[in-house]
This record gives C-alpha cells, structure tokens and sequence, in this order.
C-alpha cells in the first residue's frame, strides 16, 4: 500500500507542471529572424531571465509588447534578458507583428513552432511569461499580460534577483 | 486490493481528461481568427459567444472566448 501511494505519488510530480522554486525548463529553439542560429538554455543560464510565451494573434501578448521592450532597454543583456517564444503557426507572423514595436529588435526572439515549452509548462493561459533566477529556477510565474503595475512588480523582483 | 489500485489509478488519470476534450489557449490560432468569428459585429460575436457557452456548456470551442488568448 505504502509504495502504492508513493508510486502515485511520484507520478503525479512527474506529470505535473513546473511550478515557483522548480527548475526552468531546459530548451533549444531556432531564433526567429535565423532558423540556423539556436539558443540552448545554458547559454543564457547564470543570468535574470524573462522568458515570455507569446503568439502574435494574442491580444494580451500585443499589449504588453511595447513594455517588454522599454523593459529591456533598462538593464544591460548580461545581468536580464527577456526570450520572446513565439508559438505562432507561421513565424512570418511573429516578424511583421514585432517588426512594428521592436523595431531595433532589443528583445530575444525564438521560434517554437512545435508548442514544446508551452506544453511542457502546461500553460493555463496566453501570454504566460516566467521569471528564471541566475541558479535557473522559476521565482515567479505571470499568466496572462502584464500592465504598468505588474511590471513595477516585475522591477522589484528582477533587482532582488541580481542583488542591488 | 487490485480495486483499489483501479480506484487511485481512475482518480489520478481522470486528471488527464480535461487536456484530452479541451482546446488549450497555445492552440487557439485559428479560433482567434475574425472568420471563426460568430458573428461579423464584434458586440454581437460577444453576446452570441456568450449564449453558446451556457448552451453548450463548453469552454474553448468558439472565438470570441477569452479573445482566443485564455488570459481574458
């Protein structure tokens, strides 16, 4: 009985989605203007990193955009860097969207056509977006866009994360 | 004994079901499009959206729901 529940026990922590203080999610996806150029995880790992899920015919993920990019443009790319995942069918779409409000393309852009992060987060809504501390664990989960006040939010925890 | 692993084993992959029948928000592209729209007036697209999820009691399955996001 006792193995039992602990068999279930681990099967429910297996499938389960990762959650606040879990590691992030390890990847490897093309960048978005180059399908030969990829990104791994490691490579960004030992940084702050926002790592938004979005797609260009969400609304929400429209919305918070142009703050992403004002965002950005505070922090140096080697202490905080936002990775844009774009989930669109056609990544054309993904291009001409920020094309209009990133146009000195600040953010990092990668292409998911195969939905693989969404999935293995098992995101409940679009845009989702996950903060990574440098020792590559999740610190805060966003569902949904963030507004002017949840990215007031964000700052404070982004300079607790880099300890200024 | 084996009922009840039969009975924990239904209660654990019952969880699954829902990923099964429902369409999740990263796949909503094509509902987000305006032609999966209900109707072409977007007020209107709205309230018949609305009707058709208490009808159906369904969640996911038309545009106008949740902006085709899951966030809204």
């Amino acid at each position: 009985m006792k193995n039992i529940l602990i068999g279930i026990f681990i099967a429910i922590n297996l499938f389960g989605a990762p959650r606040v203080g879990d590691e992030a999610v390890k990847f490897q996806l093309p960048n978005l203007y180059d399908k030969d150029n990829s990104l791994k995880s490691q490579q960004i790992q030992g940084k702050v990193v926002l790592l938004n899920l979005w797609a260009s015919w969400c609304s929400g993920c429209q919305e918070e955009m142009p703050l992403f990019v004002e965002l950005q443009k505070e922090y140096p790319k080697s202490e905080f860097e936002i990775v844009l995942s774009s989930i669109d069918n056609i990544p054309q779409s993904a291009r001409d969207f920020l094309a209009k409000v990133d146009k000195e393309r600040v953010l990092t852009s990668l292409y998911d056509g195969d939905k693989t992060l969404p999935k293995a987060y098992r995101c409940p809504g679009m845009p989702s977006s996950f903060l990574v501390g440098k020792d590559g664990k999740i610190s805060e989960v966003y569902i949904g866009s963030l507004d002017d006040d949840a990215i007031l939010q964000l700052k404070a925890k982004i300079k607790s994360l880099l300890g200024k | 004994m084996l009922r009840l692993v039969l009975v924990l084993f239904s209660l654990f992959f019952v969880g699954c079901s829902e990923h099964l029948v429902r369409v999740m928000p990263y796949e909503k592209e094509y509902f987000s499009q305006d032609k999966m729209s209900l109707s072409p007036l977007g007020e209107r697209a709205e309230q018949e959206g609305h009707i058709y999820l208490i009808r159906e009691a369904s969640a996911g399955g038309e545009s106008a729901f949740q902006g085709g996001c899951g966030c809204r």
